[in-house]
Formats: C-alpha cells, sequence, structure tokens
C-alpha cells in the first residue's frame, strides 16, 4: 500500500506546525544543527579550581565588620621574630639610600 | 600569548605555564565561541550567497588560535602532565593513585577479589 507524497509531505507540515521545527522537506542544509548546539565555553573554562580565598582577604573581609581574627601561623611566625632580635640574632637593618660608590672600585 | 592571560592569577590549583596558558586558551574560546558559532552557522548555511559564506570562511581561519576549541588539552591539576589525565578525576593516574590510596577521593576504592 502506497501513500501518495502530497499527503505525506501534508502530514510532515502539520508534524512540523505542531512541534514547532522547521519543515524543510527537500532537506536542504540550513545550518541550523550549528544554532541547536548548545555553548560548551562556560564548562571548559570551568575545568581548573578556581582560586581560594587567601587568609588575609579572608581576615580584610571580616575586619569591615568589626571582628577580629587572627592568624596563628603569623602569629607565631612574628613571636619567633621578635625571640630572636631579643636574643640580638634578628636579620640585619635594610641599607636606606644608594650604595657608596667606591664600594666598587677594585682593590689594587 | 599574554593578552590572553588573566592579569591576575585566578586558578587556584597546581600552576605552571602550561596550566596558565591552557586556562587563558578555555577563556579566550569562552569568549569568542558565540562568534564563531555564528560563523560556522553561516558557513554551513547553503542558502545564502556563495561569497557571504566565503567571507564567513575566512573569517573564521583568522581567528586567533588560542579562540579554537582544539588548542584545549585537559591537564593535570596536581601536577600539569598533559598525558593520562584521568577526565573524571582531571588527575594523571600516578596522582590519582597517591590520591585515591590516602583516601582524599570520595568513594574510590582499591578493588581487590
Amino acid at each position: 500500500m502506497s501513500v501518495p507524497r502530497a499527503r505525506l509531505l501534508s502530514l510532515m507540515k502539520a508534524q512540523c506546525e505542531l512541534f514547532s521545527t522547521t519543515y524543510n522537506p527537500e532537506g536542504i542544509r540550513t545550518g541550523n544543527k550549528i544554532l541547536r548546539q548548545r555553548l560548551k565555553g562556560p564548562s571548559l573554562a570551568a575545568y581548573y579550581p578556581k582560586k581560594m580565598y587567601k587568609f588575609r582577604e579572608f581576615q580584610e573581609e571580616f575586619g569591615q565588620l568589626e571582628l577580629l581574627v587572627e592568624d596563628d601561623k603569623e602569629v607565631a611566625r612574628l613571636e619567633h621574630v621578635a625571640a630572636l632580635k631579643a636574643r640580638g640574632k634578628g636579620a640585619p637593618k635594610k641599607k636606606s639610600g644608594p650604595p657608596d660608590p667606591t664600594s666598587f672600585k677594585k682593590k689594587k | 600569548m599574554s593578552m590572553f592571560r588573566a592579569k591576575k592569577l585566578d586558578i587556584g590549583c597546581f600552576t605552571n605555564i602550561k596550566i596558565i596558558r591552557d586556562h587563558s586558551k578555555r577563556k579566550a574560546f569562552e569568549a569568542a565561541e558565540p562568534e564563531r558559532q555564528a560563523l560556522r552557522y553561516i558557513i554551513r548555511n547553503t542558502t545564502l550567497p556563495a561569497r557571504t559564506r566565503a567571507i564567513a570562511q575566512l573569517q573564521l581561519t583568522q581567528m586567533h588560535c588560542y579562540t579554537r576549541p582544539t588548542q584545549i588539552r585537559n591537564r593535570c591539576v596536581m601536577g600539569g602532565k598533559s598525558r593520562g589525565v584521568l577526565r573524571a578525576f582531571k588527575m594523571t593516574r600516578f596522582n590519582f593513585r597517591m590520591e585515591a590510596l590516602a583516601g582524599n577521593l570520595p568513594g574510590v576504592k582499591k578493588a581487590s577479589w
């Protein structure tokens, strides 16, 4: 049993109207499949984990709310430095100003 | 290509230049994707005049290589290696083994039967 083509086409047209797709009986390439594709940029760009908060940024955020957050490691480090300085074993002072030009001369 | 690179480091995993480069490629592709898809649509659409389609082809090929999706390569977030990376864990097989044995990957267990 064969169905006339015109009838099939009218069925196709009704189908397209019903499901709101494009009626394209000749199968012309309109490139619509490109428009149907989802954008994959956002998922590709999210591959590497985002940067986490630094402790200092955390502190600053809470500082605005006048809440005090202590960095235990930093406090311990400062105590250690203070102890070294008290024993006279601290880091030397930074030089101020340009170096003395005579110090670059070669010894004879 | 430093113009695609973020001015401030915005990734929180292991970082080396290859990872930064790959990340900037991903960002560049994300930014250029609508334009690329529009050009690809024009190229594929046979109802448009041939000249328009040829121009679109040229424009697509002349876009910067960083905006191409084929430039993107999955790299290990623990060590930056590009080969033997397990997609589901974003890690190379060795790093995956180490993390799994250390129990850092929920649900992963060494098989034994």
